[in-house]
């Protein structure tokens, strides 16, 4: 196993990979930018390697920067965390050429998996069903108009080069498709200098459902089950869950789902973490959609429902070990929720709040899982992305589970900036949210609603608002709790004789 | 005279209070424990916020940088952006939570609002400015 290896990220994720390594006895690196020589990763990490300007680009994102870091404080491996440079097959390939392990699959894969219409060829070669539709580029209106009346409106149509929902038209109705064809092509060359437009027969109603799948450097692979990531803003996840609501009542959908992304993942020479993410209906139908190369900001979620520590075993694979576990030890028992907590103001289009944190109560107690980047005192910089935590709760079943997030949101008070804290409880409680019935649109659809921010407190509420503001305003009327109490205890007890 | 929400209200009377922390108090209140955390002019009584002032004849404390019916209140940006529009000029008579001015952030716009009733005093940036975080945008005068 290694002595010591360096964690090319920041924030709760960076913090994550240091408490694992914390565990099993390996010293840990922290890189900083000059915005974050305060931030909690470094505090916790055993050493920290500064890394230049607060620009991710001169600094999380800065492969020769990273890897002479890694050079100076003999790392002999690099964990990349998620987003930064963990999907980046020309690090993982700059990491392998400088005899550093990149905890991560290898170049290989990350190049195969990171391009669109690539991916899809991939996933469908080893087997795994991909949403029906043409493969290549279509030359006319007329090819997508062949598929449309075979598969049935409404389509999507899609740019081969694409991304970030550019260049995409949803098809309704044949009399549009022409226009929507033109549209959709010229705003594809306008974005990425390719005007290329495939057409996929639009899946309705769909629920994001993903399944982590692991594997080592002998061949062995298994999935640990599924996570649902319906729940969505912008394509950002909100709350995440495992096992799914589709899945836990579908006989024999899991098993389905996990032999196909382990095709999926097979097919593109997989080790390491991994996630293939699909598309399902109702049904139970359901499509390969891409695969995310790394280790998913939801990965809690799994961990709580199986037990296994998913960093732990990346290093262990990572370092040329077998596989801890057979397809059959894995075993998912109970439920688990994430909610992705972010300094963001969701009662002001949510915007972002960055600024600093002047109160934090964290909460704590049964079920309950936080992984944090923050503590109070701290300002969040304005060059990041502002989540500040995960927080997650395990219990029985999921009802269970859901009651307890509400129990320890009740806790948790982020004061000093704007939080999205109050929007959960709004989520958790609705209707829809308890029976499952989710899908990537629910989100969009609950806040277009409308959505009370303020809801009304209860009537003796203001009355102690003025009475506290009295009593903070005279600190003479309210002693302060006495100080270290340790001594005291100490005092104490020698005096009554009982050291 | 102590507002909450804009509204005169009575301090609760017979409940006791304990200063547990900076900040942070416990009430009990007829047998009913509650948690309150005092933040600049925000009190928050079980996770539920109140915008609180207290206005003294001698003092008006707990008027924050922008609160308070009287004098001059300022808008700052509250982070590094772009100023895409002014929504008002030199001399408007505003309304309190009258949109101002509307920056952009991390490629979202946020309208900033007035905190009082009164006159633009000074307008200290124009359209399509870069602000850092805290730059005063405008002034609003009595």
């Amino acid at each position: 196993m290694f002595q010591k290896v360096l964690v090319a990220n920041r924030g709760e994720i960076a913090l994550r990979v240091i408490r694992t390594l914390r565990e099993m006895g390996i010293r840990s690196v922290a890189v900083y930018s000059d915005a974050d020589r305060a931030s909690l990763h470094v505090r916790k990490a055993d050493e920290a390697a500064h890394l230049g300007p607060s620009a991710s680009s001169e600094s999380y994102l800065s492969i020769p920067k990273i890897l002479d870091a890694a050079r100076r404080h003999g790392a002999e491996a690099i964990h990349p965390g998620y987003g930064f440079l963990s999907e980046n097959a020309a690090f993982a390939q700059a990491c392998e050429d400088a005899g550093i392990v990149f905890i991560g699959p290898s170049a290989r894969s990350i190049r195969l998996m990171g391009s669109k219409t690539g991916a899809r060829q991939v996933a469908k070669d080893g087997g795994a069903p991909i949403v029906p539709g043409t493969e290549q580029g279509l030359t006319s209106p007329d090819e997508a108009l062949e598929f449309a009346r075979a598969a049935g409106f409404p389509v999507m149509l899609k740019a081969v080069a694409g991304g970030g929902g550019k260049g995409m038209r949803r098809v309704d109705r044949e009399v549009d498709l022409r226009s929507l064809f033109e549209s959709a092509s010229s705003e594809a060359a306008r974005s990425f200098g390719d005007g290329r437009v495939y057409v996929e027969k639009l899946i309705e109603n769909a629920r994001h459902i993903e399944v982590q799948v692991f594997g080592d450097h002998h061949g062995n692979m298994v999935h640990l089950g599924e996570r649902e990531c319906s729940v969505q803003r912008r394509h950002q996840k909100v709350i995440e869950e495992s096992p799914s609501p589709l899945v836990a009542r579908m006989p024999g959908l899991r098993e389905r789902m996990g032999e196909a992304a382990i095709k999926a993942a097979r097919a593109a020479g997989y080790y390491n973490a991994g996630t293939v993410e699909f598309l399902a209906d109702n049904d139970g139908n359901f499509y390969f959609l891409e695969m995310n190369t790394r280790l998913q900001v939801e990965h809690p979620v799994t961990e709580m429902v199986t037990g296994l520590d998913l960093v732990r075993m990346q290093l262990e694979v990572a370092a040329g070990g077998v596989l801890p576990i057979r397809q059959e030890d894995v075993v998912l028992r109970g439920a688990a929720v994430e909610c992705r907590i972010y300094a963001e103001d969701p009662a002001n289009n949510f915007f972002p709040s960055p600024g600093r944190i002047a109160r934090l109560a964290e909460p704590s107690g049964p079920g309950v899982r936080l992984d944090s980047g923050v503590y109070q005192g701290w300002t969040v910089p304005v060059e990041y992305d502002p989540m500040l935590a995960k927080l997650i709760t395990w219990a029985g079943t999921r009802d269970y589970a859901i009651d307890r997030m509400l129990r320890a949101l009740g806790e948790y008070h982020v004061g000093g900036i704007r939080s999205n804290l109050g929007l959960f409880p709004l989520i958790l409680n609705s209707a829809g949210f308890r029976a499952g019935d989710l899908d990537t649109g629910f989100l969009d659809r609950f806040l277009a609603a409308g959505v009370d921010w303020e809801p009304a407190a209860p009537a003796e509420f203001a009355g102690i608002a003025a009475l506290v503001a009295m009593a903070d305003r005279k600190p003479e009327a309210a002693p302060v709790a006495a100080g270290p109490s340790t001594s005291r205890w100490l005092a104490t007890g020698r005096a009554e004789n009982l050291r | 005279m102590i507002r909450v929400n804009g509204t005169p209200t009575s301090p609760t009377t017979g409940a006791s209070v304990e200063r547990v922390a900076d900040g942070l108090y416990s009430v009990l209140l007829d047998g009913t424990s509650y948690e309150v955390r005092v933040l600049g002019n925000t009190i928050t009584v079980n996770n539920h916020p109140f915008d609180v002032e207290i206005e003294d004849p001698r003092r008006w404390k707990r008027s924050g940088s922008a609160a308070g019916a009287h004098g001059r209140a300022t808008i700052n940006s509250p982070m590094p952006g772009k100023v895409v529009r002014l929504l008002v000029q030199l001399g408007d008579q505003v309304e309190a939570g009258q949109g101002i001015v509307v920056v952009e952030a991390m490629k979202m716009q946020n309208e900033l609002k007035s905190p009082k009733a009164g006159r633009v005093a000074e307008i200290r940036v124009s359209e399509n400015d870069g602000v850092a975080a805290g730059t005063v945008l405008v002034v609003i005068g009595e």
